[in-house]
């Protein structure tokens, strides 16, 4: 009698995440092999949230600060659907401006920022501190339409830009509320916990705005500021015919080094970083690195500018029939090696003007315990006051 | 009598008028304190955040779990010049814990069954997969192989490729970062765009529908147990590059070649609308390019700058676009019927299956009965696919968990906790039917990824924001100082009179 016979080979349980440590050196290596994808983050899209935390027509430069991120991102690729624009928006047909539907950033006024295709996603009254963390965390009402939100995953590259009126760890919000230091280290922390992002790019335009990314703890950020602790971030220029200043310092220079830059450059962190000139910016820009898990010199700008980083081919056809086909003779080819530009207008003329108009900001470089106690021994005295005259 | 009666009034002991009455004055104020002491509480509650508990210990305990598929291959060894001793070591082998702790092996449990005389039965388990030695290589219906002679020294090597065929190398992980994330429903956009229709050889119109019925559908529809889809599409008449391809001569004529990076930056996202913003969907866009006459043909370019055979490129989990160069001769206004739309629509099916994480079939396999779509490739995205939402509910729940002992400040409402509970009941529910079914596990693991999601996205466990302690004082001096101090001061002041009084007292 003939028994079934059976080899079963049991195996193959399950795993535990011991192996990943040993895969990543490994990972490593081979990526270091595919020379173009050296130190590539590893994205395959790109958001970008810019927040002018400004309103009132005196403001017009933080509004023109915003507009000129919003024009350099989309000009290097990342599509409107991904761009989340929070602005008061309140200068463009403001009765107070002269040109009317324009907003500019420069006193020549050569280019319009405002232009014909520009898509505000959260506007006047709504840009609130609560609406920030919402779009970061994601935490919105099921009826918020899909323009509103940050829809990344753990493949996104976010560029998260924010402009106004700060302080030693604090950015104020339209004159009504401020937003923390700490509210938005939590953000990214739980952005990084709901696996919402690759890598974050965090830079802000505001006075002492170095002290805006001192909280942050969750990996893979790396974040730039206008200047230090007990610093002011200073305007770049005023236009005599709109009659307030234009544009902040530290943004002008950041724009006008992206004017260079073109959807294929291989201009690295390192390079915009260096280009930071305190004497010119009047003040002192500031980089935190130490979450950054790449060296900044293998960070592309367009990491985080642009659009796309990878295409294939894919799949490999045959010309279409009945069209024209191909017919590839490798031999007799000849390349015309012109790069195709992309350059749009300088967004900058050379200007002689120095320093025309400096903002007074609010200046919160006081001890805190002064105030604290000043407060204290103020309560105490009225209360002794009255206990001596009954 | 008037004058007698005001006199009276003047001549009254201010200590005995009913106001200042020690008493009145007294209960006056102690129901000012009985007030503050009652709405203390209210005042609390009000004010505290809801902080319901989590269950915390069941999410550890889940985050530890690993959810394993246990696939059972039975070959029929009867009929053929297997070699079953070296393929009994090559499989051990296989089980070498390298090998199986590694990132493809993850999660599946591979068995192998040996049929080796003529006569022996193998008892039929539901959802075993066939393998015998035939004449051609085919992937038949019900979960069948057949191998053809040829291939059979590689035997082990196809069935690993069919059974887990991610993450082979690092260099294949590499190339799946093109796959989409998975999302019950995606929205597929198809695009005609003309690069400029005002110079003329413009395609009007696109026999889209039957050609998506025709090239598309069938595999749409063995995809419907993982997705949904929702079509849409739409024609451009002028859709312009966003920078000017390179020119390139091809023979005696010129051309224009698409380098590797002008690939990367193809698609004008600033000019084109691509997609309708209708819902919160992913959408995986189709684009069929039409370059305009001054630009055509129009070419990718290889590393060395010389055109390629290939039309389509795919951009990672974003979509794919075709390049329909028209021949010279072609009619001003075109239209595609279905059967030019073949090749098209061929390209996009491959990306498509590409995309949303299909593998191919081994080279040299055939699938029978014309199916798009054979059930070891099914199987396979079903497996990866459920253990990707597995470890994404178990991560989420586990983050949710942190961050509320994390951040103090951040609500935990009912709504949340009753997510938390169903996406954890979910998971027992993947763990339980895995054996039997990947389809049922998916569908079990979705259901517990998008409720942790939906926990994780609840709009009240937005935390309170951060004030610091000098703004907690600046807020609340000015609103309570003036409140207070009356009162504490007619309190010590009352408390002083009384102990007085009561000295007195003692002294008489």
């Amino acid at each position: 009698m003939l028994f079934p016979t059976y080899l079963s080979f049991l195996c193959l349980t399950s795993w535990i995440l011991t192996t990943v440590a040993t895969n990543a050196s490994q990972d490593g290596k081979v990526r270091e092999f595919f020379g173009r994808h050296d130190g590539t983050s590893g994205h395959t899209n790109n958001w970008a949230v810019l927040v002018c935390a400004s309103r009132y027509w005196f403001n017009y430069r933080h509004m023109a600060n915003a507009l000129g991120m919003y024009r350099t991102v989309k000009r290097l690729g990342i599509p409107d659907s991904n761009i989340i624009l929070m602005l008061a928006d309140d200068v463009a047909c403001n009765t107070r401006n002269k040109f009317p539907g324009s907003v500019y950033a420069n006193s020549g006024r050569n280019l319009d920022l405002y232009g014909d295709n520009i898509e505000v996603d959260y506007r006047g009254y709504e840009v609130t501190v609560e609406n920030f963390i919402r779009v970061l965390t994601g935490r919105m009402d099921a009826s918020v339409p899909r323009s509103k939100r940050l829809l990344t995953d753990d493949r996104s590259n976010i560029f998260v830009y924010m402009t106004g009126h700060g302080g030693n760890e604090f950015l104020k919000f339209q004159d009504n509320e401020e937003i923390s230091a700490f509210d938005i280290a939590d953000a990214f922390e739980q952005m990084w916990q709901k696996k919402r992002y690759n890598e974050i790019f965090f830079m802000i335009d505001t006075c002492q705005a170095n002290t805006m990314y001192s909280q942050f703890y969750s990996p893979n950020i790396l974040a730039t500021g206008s200047s230090e602790i007990g610093e002011n971030s200073y305007s770049y220029e005023n236009d005599n015919d709109i009659g307030v200043a234009v544009i902040d310092s530290y943004t002008h220079y950041i724009l006008q080094f992206m004017e260079g830059i073109n959807k294929t450059s291989q201009t690295t962190m390192h390079d915009l970083f260096a280009s930071y000139d305190p004497s010119k910016i009047h003040s002192h820009p500031g980089v935190r690195a130490d979450l950054f898990h790449r060296t900044l010199d293998k960070a592309l700008i367009t990491d985080f500018f642009g659009g796309v980083s990878q295409a294939e081919i894919f799949p490999p056809e045959d010309a279409y029939p009945g069209m024209q086909s191909p017919s590839v003779k490798p031999g007799d080819t000849m390349i015309d090696s012109r790069i195709p530009s992309t350059n749009g207008s300088q967004l900058s003329s050379p200007t002689t003007q120095g320093r025309m108009f400096t903002t007074l900001e609010m200046d919160s470089s006081w001890p805190i315990s002064l105030r604290k106690w000043g407060s204290m021994t103020l309560v105490g005295m009225l209360v002794a006051w009255v206990s001596l005259k009954s | 009598m008037e004058t007698q009666q005001q006199d009276e009034t003047v001549l009254r002991e201010p200590s005995k008028l009913s106001f200042e009455s020690q008493r009145t004055r007294r209960s006056i104020l102690a129901s000012y304190w009985i007030v503050i002491f009652l709405a203390l509480p209210f005042w609390w509650h009000t004010t505290s955040i809801e902080r319901l508990s989590l269950p915390s210990a069941r999410v550890r305990a889940q985050v530890e779990k690993e959810l394993a598929f246990p696939v059972t291959i039975d070959l029929d060894a009867t009929n053929s010049s297997l070699d079953i001793q070296s393929l009994k070591n090559d499989f051990r082998q296989l089980q070498k814990p390298v090998l199986l702790s590694s990132q493809r092996w993850k999660g599946i449990d591979m068995q192998l069954r040996l049929k080796e005389d003529r006569g022996t039965q193998v008892v039929p388990i539901p959802g075993t997969y066939s393998v015998a030695v035939g004449k051609a290589g085919a992937l038949g219906p019900k979960r069948q192989l057949t191998i053809s002679e040829n291939d059979v020294p590689s035997l082990l090597e196809i069935l690993s490729r069919l059974v887990a065929p991610y993450h082979t190398s690092v260099d294949s992980d590499l190339r799946e970062q093109r796959v989409v994330q998975y999302a019950a429903r995606y929205r597929l956009a198809f695009s005609l765009l003309n690069e400029d229709a005002s110079l003329g050889q413009t395609i009007t119109g696109w026999d889209v529908d039957n050609a998506i019925a025709e090239y598309l559908s069938p595999t749409l529809s063995s995809l419907s147990v993982l997705h949904n889809f929702t079509i849409e599409s739409q024609v451009q008449l002028h859709a312009p590059l966003a920078f000017a391809p390179q020119p390139v001569t091809v023979g005696n004529d010129s051309a224009h070649g698409l380098s590797q990076e002008d690939l990367t930056v193809f698609i004008n996202s600033a000019h084109w609308t691509l997609s309708s913003s209708v819902s919160n969907d992913p959408v995986l866009h189709f684009v069929l390019f039409v370059p305009s006459s001054t630009q055509k043909p129009l070419y990718i370019l290889d590393d060395f700058g010389s055109p390629t055979d290939s039309s389509s490129f795919l951009l990672p989990q974003w979509g794919g676009v075709f390049i329909l160069n028209i021949a010279g001769e072609a009619a001003d206004k075109l239209s595609l019927s279905r059967s030019h739309l073949q090749p098209v629509f061929s390209a996009f099916r491959h990306q498509l299956l590409a995309l949303l994480g299909v593998p191919p079939i081994p080279a040299g396999m055939n699938l029978v009965d014309d199916d798009p779509l054979s059930d070891w490739q099914l199987d396979a995205v079903l497996r990866r696919r459920a253990l990707e939402a597995t470890q994404g509910a178990q991560e989420t729940l586990y983050s949710i968990v942190k961050l509320v002992e994390q951040i103090d400040n951040m609500p935990v409402g009912q709504h949340v906790k009753g997510d938390v509970q169903d996406a954890l009941t979910a998971l027992e529910q993947v763990y339980k039917v895995s054996p039997s079914s990947p389809t049922l596990a998916l569908r079990w693991s979705s259901e517990a990824f998008s409720l942790a999601s939906r926990a994780f996205f609840n709009p009240g466990m937005l935390a309170l924001l951060y004030f610091p302690a000098e703004h907690k004082y600046a807020v609340y001096t000015p609103l309570f100082a003036s409140i207070t101090f009356p009162l504490v001061v007619a309190l010590g002041r009352e408390i002083l009179a009384w102990w007085r009084d009561r000295r007195q007292q003692s002294r008489r």
